[in-house]
């Protein structure tokens, strides 16, 4: 199932969460909504769910208008961000609820529900869990329950807010591999809300950055690092160094007001001056596992630049604290400012 | 664009805020409205009339000075006992902690005859106090035994959850600092407890203004006395004077409406200074 | 500086009064309570039964007492469902929706309780009293309200009206809307939502309302004093027979009848604490995170 967004609005009083939003999902894909707090990502989310109606703008699921499906017409499994699991219910009820508040000729007998839900609970490898409450639960295992209780009602759209944003490092790295494997399985169309860039670009498919309730870029992971279409995407996922026209016409080579972008590992290093190579001086070298970052000045006391060598790179022209070195940039890109 | 109710998927918002609004006023707004157009019916003059009579005001400075009586009491043996189930583990510690709330679940009538007879000259209490020519039942003084009986557990209640959660941590800052246990009490404590103990004290006020039930007995209700201004409110009633039973009423009201205003705001301060 | 010497409650000494202010402290507390929950309270079965149990049950045999206990349950039992309707529609709306004006209702909500029960009996009078708004119509149709059962009934759902809203306004606003919203989202309608998710939450904090309610609803004096009339076996709840048997100086009978409320004011004690008990363990089970 497809979703498109069209021209879609949003107010909160004066504050604006969405800007005439248009985007379109794909059926069975799994895209990412990331940005930073208050972008407007968990309200786009709840809008799709009809948890929350915009102000403008129309939303279709494979080319319906769902304008007059309320959320519990819509067929949407809903993730919420701290799960909600019904506490007074234990998992094995709280799994089953959606089937069993079914109008009573849709709904299945006990037995089937209970086949049901067992099946869902060894889907997300929890089956041992029945009869515990949420309290006696992980938070990575409520969140696997939240999941199999919104897919119980074989939702056609699936929509998480925030899933592993409430989990320690670790746990949050196993689910998101988790929930990946899970997709590939089922290939449910699926939402899900991060401010996480690293969880975006590991997880999704496609990755729609969001800045202040605009939709800053739509593309692959690989798309929207390497190719980032606004200084904001370069700012918000991976490091990156800026150079102003004003003290560097050489890169910016642009006559106005301009600011070059360029990653830490797109900066090659020398020893000789090159063709339009900068003099920096080394301040600081790190190693970190399989890289190893720079810190350099430019000029006497000038702005730090990041730079960022892969070990082999480092151990060809190898630098220490204190050594004047000349840089330049394999990849740039000029925003003007 | 200004909204009246703010979306939401969970329906029967309709039903449950018309409800309320038919309920409460039925209940609660026409039947209050009541005093105002009774009264109105007076006039000012007559109002003022009324409500500056000596017997009155009389009336209203007993009620008064015998409720802040109460609540300056229970102010402070309320904090001690606060301290004390906060603080201290002794046996028996939690049927106490039950029992503090007796006055909100013993019938006012009760609570005044028991009261009366133990108060009264020849009673378990009473006839200690007579003993150095005391009187306590039919005095003043009775008034305020019924008010502090009444007002016992709102400054218990309202300063237990603060005092608790004043943090073991800021009192082992204060001490390491050099702090005496007084200083960290005066210094660190107090302060933090203060917009409770004041909010306790205000609800026990006003509570106490318009008790009627555990009053009257105790009270012996002579006028210019011992009359409290609620007693007065029956009295005119029984003598068919509704114009200047419901001017009474409609000044304690009044009075009752500034104190809940004030009690919101003191909950309000005290409320932010928690959270920050 | 003098190092504190001793250590109680696993609290760090340094933290801790010494013994002796402790002790005075917890004297304090005890005799305070002692001289004025305590002692009161055991003065009233001590003044009922003190003379004998044949006094006691023939005080409470009184074909007047019968039927004062009999019109207190009748009051109870209309104004505490009514009520218990009336608050958990008010949270509702209060707790799981934004609107404009909300504060003020919740002000008024609480307004009963700022009011003198005199005068909340004094309005009915005012509105349905002989001389009142509706006394005339009242009076054209034979129905008669004031110093009647119905006006007791009324005056009752007064006073105690903002008992089970107030417990549950907080209650639910402290739950929040993720629960409902899930199962909406899960296809349940608004009344399954509400039985099985709401009312489960709730069912504690709705039971401690409803004791509290009660507790009040067949105590009440001042108010019911105002518009029952005094009429005996007729309109006269238990704390009305306890001020008339008082008064005639009847003191046993009078202490027999009120020690009926004082058991009734344990059993609401007892009740307490063991729903504020369940409350407090119920109350952990709700993981709570900042939202966006």
């Amino acid at each position: 199932m497809s979703i498109t967004i069209q021209n879609l609005n949003k107010q909160f009083g004066n504050f604006t969460a969405l800007n005439n939003i248009n985007l379109e999902v794909n059926s069975g894909e799994l895209l990412a909504l990331l940005g930073p707090s208050g972008c407007g990502k968990t309200s786009l989310l709840r809008i799709i769910g009809g948890l929350d109606v915009q102000n403008s703008g129309k939303i279709f699921f494979h080319g319906k208008d769902v304008e007059h499906r309320d959320a519990r017409e819509r067929n949407v499994g809903f993730v919420f961000q701290h799960y909600a699991l019904f506490r007074h219910m234990t998992v094995f009820e709280n799994v089953a609820f959606g089937l069993r508040v079914k109008p009573k000729k849709e709904r299945h007998i006990e037995t089937e529900i209970k086949r049901r839900v067992h099946e869902l609970l060894q889907l997300v490898q929890l089956d041992w869990l029945a009869d515990r409450y949420p309290t006696q639960l992980s938070g990575g295992q409520r969140q696997r329950i939240a999941l199999a209780r919104a897919l119980a009602v074989e939702p056609q759209i699936l929509l998480l807010d925030e899933p592993f944003g409430a989990l320690d490092t670790k746990v949050r790295k196993e689910l998101r591999r988790w929930l990946r494997r899970l997709h590939d399985e089922l290939h449910v169309t699926s939402v899900f809300v991060t401010h996480d860039q690293e969880e975006a670009l590991e997880v999704a498919d496609r990755v729609v950055v969001m800045n202040k309730g605009n939709v800053e870029q739509v593309g692959s992971p690989d798309d929207v690092y390497a190719h980032p279409a606004s200084p904001f995407v370069y700012q918000f996922i991976g490091n990156v160094n800026l150079f102003h026209s004003r003290t560097h016409a050489l890169w910016t080579q642009q006559q106005g007001d301009a600011v070059a972008y360029v990653r830490p590992h797109d900066i090659d290093i020398s020893l000789i001056p090159q063709q339009s190579s900068l003099p920096v001086v080394v301040k600081q070298v790190r190693a970190i596992g399989s890289v190893v970052r720079l810190e350099a000045a430019i000029g006497q006391d000038g702005e730090t630049v990041e730079i960022e060598l892969s070990r082999e790179r480092f151990n060809i022209t190898p630098v220490a604290v204190g050594d004047e070195v000349f840089i330049r940039p394999r990849q740039i890109k000029v925003f003007e400012a | 664009m200004a909204q009246f109710k703010a979306h939401s998927v969970l329906p029967g918002f309709n039903l449950a805020l018309g409800f309320t609004l038919l309920y409460l006023s039925l209940i609660v707004l026409i039947p209050l409205s009541s005093l105002f157009f009774k009264t109105a019916t007076l006039g000012w003059g007559g109002f003022w009339e009324v409500t500056t009579g000596e017997r009155v005001l009389a009336s209203l400075r007993v009620t008064f000075f015998a409720s802040f009586a109460a609540a300056v009491l229970n102010a402070i043996f309320g904090l001690v006992v606060a301290w004390v189930l906060v603080r201290y583990t002794f046996p028996g510690k939690r049927l106490v902690d039950a029992l503090v709330d007796l006055p909100f679940a013993l019938p006012t009538a009760v609570a005044g005859i028991t009261l009366a007879m133990l108060y009264a000259p020849n009673g378990w209490i009473g006839h200690y106090f007579a003993e150095h020519d005391i009187k306590i039942a039919y005095t003043p003084l009775g008034i305020v035994v019924a008010l502090t009986f009444i007002g016992l557990p709102f400054v218990v209640r309202t300063v237990q959850p603060v005092l608790a959660d004043v943090e073991a941590e800021i009192e082992e800052a204060a001490a390491s600092l050099g702090a005496s246990r007084w200083d960290v009490f005066r210094r660190v404590i107090f302060p933090s407890i203060y917009p409770a103990l004041l909010t306790g004290f205000a609800l026990a006020f006003a509570r106490s203004i318009g008790e009627y039930g555990s009053v009257i007995f105790i009270a012996g209700n002579m006028p210019f006395i011992s009359e409290i201004a609620p007693l007065l409110i029956v009295s005119k009633l029984e003598q068919y004077d509704y114009a200047g039973a419901t001017a009474i009423a409609l000044l304690m009201l009044i009075i009752s409406f500034i104190l809940l205003l004030a009690i919101n705001g003191l909950q309000w301060w005290s409320n932010r200074r928690e959270i920050r | 500086m003098s190092l504190p010497h001793q250590l109680i409650n696993n609290r760090k000494i340094a933290t801790h009064e010494s013994k002796a202010v402790t002790l005075v402290l917890i004297t304090v507390a005890l005799s305070y309570l002692l001289l004025f929950l305590g002692i009161p309270l055991f003065a009233v079965f001590y003044e009922a039964l003190g003379k004998g149990w044949t006094l006691y049950w023939a005080a409470l045999q009184d074909p007047d007492a019968w039927s004062a206990i009999e019109l207190t349950l009748i009051a109870a039992a209309i104004a505490v469902p009514a009520n218990l309707v009336f608050g958990v529609a008010a949270a509702w709306a209060i707790a799981k929706f934004e609107f404009r004006g909300k504060s003020v209702l919740i002000t008024l909500i609480d307004l009963p309780f700022a009011v003198s029960p005199v005068v909340s009996g004094l309005i009915y009078v005012l509105l349905f009293g002989a001389q009142g708004w509706f006394g005339p119509w009242l009076q054209e149709h034979d129905i008669k309200l004031i110093f009647a059962v119905p006006g007791i009934v009324l005056v009752t759902i007064f006073v105690t009206f903002p008992f089970i809203a107030r417990e549950l306004i907080p209650l639910m606003q402290a739950q929040g809307k993720d629960e409902e919203e899930a199962a909406i989202s899960l296809g349940a309608s608004g009344w399954q939502t509400f039985w099985r998710v709401t009312v489960p939450n709730i069912k504690w904090g709705l039971l401690y309302g409803v004791i509290l309610c009660n507790a009040r609803a067949m105590g009440e004096f001042g108010a019911v004093s105002v518009v029952s009339g005094h009429i005996r076996g007729m309109t006269n709840t238990i704390p009305l027979h306890v001020e008339i048997l008082y008064n005639e100086y009847n003191f046993v009978a009078a202490f027999s009848v009120a020690s009926l409320l004082a058991l009734l004011a344990l059993v609401t004690l007892f009740a307490k604490s063991i729903v504020e008990y369940k409350v407090k363990d119920n109350g952990d089970r709700h993981p709570h995170g900042e939202t966006e």
